[in-house]
């Protein structure tokens, strides 16, 4: 599956989602679960830099949950 | 009296400082990734004061280098909303790294990049050339600032600076995230500029040269732009993922220019050797779906799956689980997880040149990094809250301890004397990391 087939099949997944669920999400006082720490996608922000950083010197690929590059010379 | 007015006066301050935490759970989205600042304890008075987010870990290499990083971040968030960040990182590294040439029979003398004789060393017959005098320091300071435009708009501008003596880059991105759905859905959009140097030691290779001949020039640069689209979609009450479409077109000096490719003969012995030669323009698209889920009051999981493929004929999936079960009265926690990486190789990938092949491409690079493997990291995470310091409420001590190992998945077919040697000797690392935050 090439990568313009995957974002397009990604798109419309998310596009029927958001679009077919206007209901989807939850009101303001229904957030607790939500705001806990262990669920933020940057609950430890320190560790997903080492991994993205060991990860970056020895594969190809990086980036992908935030912006790509490392700043370091060794890859 | 005065204490009656002290005590509702600090119940509304928390259940601000609650209305404040639900209103930013969607700031996981990649454009506030990373510029949230943990909020002191609001009843302490202590809201503006900085966070602080720190941790040493170490990477050790069977056989190769080895690592020490410190890393450091503080971060602030203001009354207003507005968020300043800032992160510090050291890295030292020594050891051996491999040179890219081929494992033989016979022994095998490279000088070091500087030309140096005094730095020359000798491979023994069936062993992996590495570099034994690799060395290197890196610093980093970054900084991000998050700047709420609107109810409903965030503006963010970061600026990184990354200094090796053989390397310096600089990176400036700015990213702007829309909330609307009753923000359960957030829209963003980022875009990056880097800039790099690269003066490597004894000059910059010719790409593709006679290793022999040591063409060498100056220093040279390449630049790289990126652009980054994003949503984050709260689901139900326990369930809320980001999607992020992103691409990055890399121009300039691309090769490593510490790597060369060994020329063999048909019988398998090495004649020569050549400085890799890799294209000067790279894109690369990713798509990433990252997904949190609770599953109760004590456990949460994220399942993050990314797809990623450039120009160069790269392709990759990645998957990575975590699971975060809290103990102790949500005191303690313990944190597995597992990443499976998978990735084919670089069109002009060739862990060696036959001399009696016609080649058909000007580019060739023996790095493993662009070969086809997979890889497999088994990860545990240990945190404990301990009582806050200077009137915050808590503090975080942890210890994570990482094994990665990575496996080759195609093998070239190599002259019958050099079958029992192992060309592919693949890559296992520990990494041991300590965690303080307050």
């Amino acid at each position: 599956m090439t990568f313009k087939q995957v974002s397009i099949l990604c798109l419309l997944s998310i596009t029927a989602i958001s679009s077919g669920c206007a209901s989807m999400g939850v009101k303001p006082w229904q957030r607790d679960v939500l705001a806990r720490e262990d669920m933020r996608f940057d609950a430890n922000p320190l560790d997903a830099a080492i991994d993205d950083h060991m990860y970056f010197s020895k594969e190809a690929s990086s980036g992908g949950r935030s912006f790509a590059g490392g700043g370091c010379g060794c890859n | 009296m005065q204490l009656r007015f002290e005590t509702r006066r600090a119940k509304a301050a928390d259940t601000r400082r609650q209305l404040m935490a639900a209103s930013c759970a969607l700031l996981g989205a990649a454009a506030a990734r990373g510029e949230e600042a943990r909020m002191a304890p609001a009843d302490s008075g202590l809201l503006e004061d900085w966070s602080v987010d720190s941790a040493l870990a170490y990477y050790h290499e069977d056989g190769r280098i080895q690592a020490i990083e410190p890393v450091v971040n503080i971060a602030k968030l203001f009354a207003d909303g507005q968020a300043l960040n800032f992160n510090v990182t050291f890295d030292s590294l020594t050891g051996s790294s491999p040179n890219g040439a081929l494992t033989s029979r016979s022994a095998q003398t490279f000088a070091s990049p500087s030309g140096k004789s005094s730095h020359a060393y000798t491979t023994a017959p069936g062993q992996l050339p590495v570099d034994p005098h690799y060395q290197d320091d890196r610093i980093a300071v970054a900084g991000t600032w998050a700047l709420p435009l609107t109810r409903v708009d965030q503006l963010s501008v970061g600026a990184k600076l990354s200094d090796e003596h053989d390397f310096f880059s600089v990176t400036v991105d700015a990213s702007i995230a829309h909330d609307f759905n009753e923000k359960n859905t957030t829209l963003s959009f980022g875009i990056s500029e880097e800039f790099d140097s690269l003066q490597p030691i004894g000059g910059a290779p010719v790409a593709g040269s006679d290793y022999a001949l040591f063409e060498k020039t100056g220093h040279k640069s390449k630049n790289g732009v990126g652009a980054l689209l994003g949503v984050t979609q709260v689901v139900t009450r326990n369930w809320l993922f980001e999607f992020n479409l992103s691409v990055d077109r890399f121009k300039g000096y691309l090769n490593d220019p510490y790597k060369i490719t060994s020329i063999i003969d048909s019988a398998g012995n090495t004649t020569g050797y050549e400085f890799e030669s890799r294209p000067d323009q790279r894109t690369r698209k990713s798509a990433y779906w990252e997904n949190r889920v609770a599953l109760g009051r004590q456990i949460s999981t994220g399942l993050a799956l990314r797809y990623m493929r450039d120009d160069w004929g790269v392709r990759s999936d990645t998957a990575q689980l975590h699971l975060r079960w809290s103990f102790s009265n949500l005191d303690r926690y313990v944190e597995p997880t597992f990443r499976w990486y998978r990735q084919t190789a670089a069109n002009f990938y060739t862990p060696f040149i036959l001399s009696t092949e016609t080649r058909n491409t000007p580019y060739e690079a023996s790095d493993s990094r662009l070969g086809a493997f997979h890889a497999l990291t088994y990860g545990l995470k240990y945190a404990q809250k301990l009582p806050g310091l200077g009137g915050r409420e808590e503090s975080e001590l942890s210890l994570r301890v990482e094994y990665y190992q990575q496996t080759f998945d195609e093998r070239t077919a190599t002259p019958a004397a050099l079958q029992g040697l192992d060309l592919y000797p693949g890559l296992k690392a520990v990494l041991v990391q300590v965690g303080w935050r307050f």
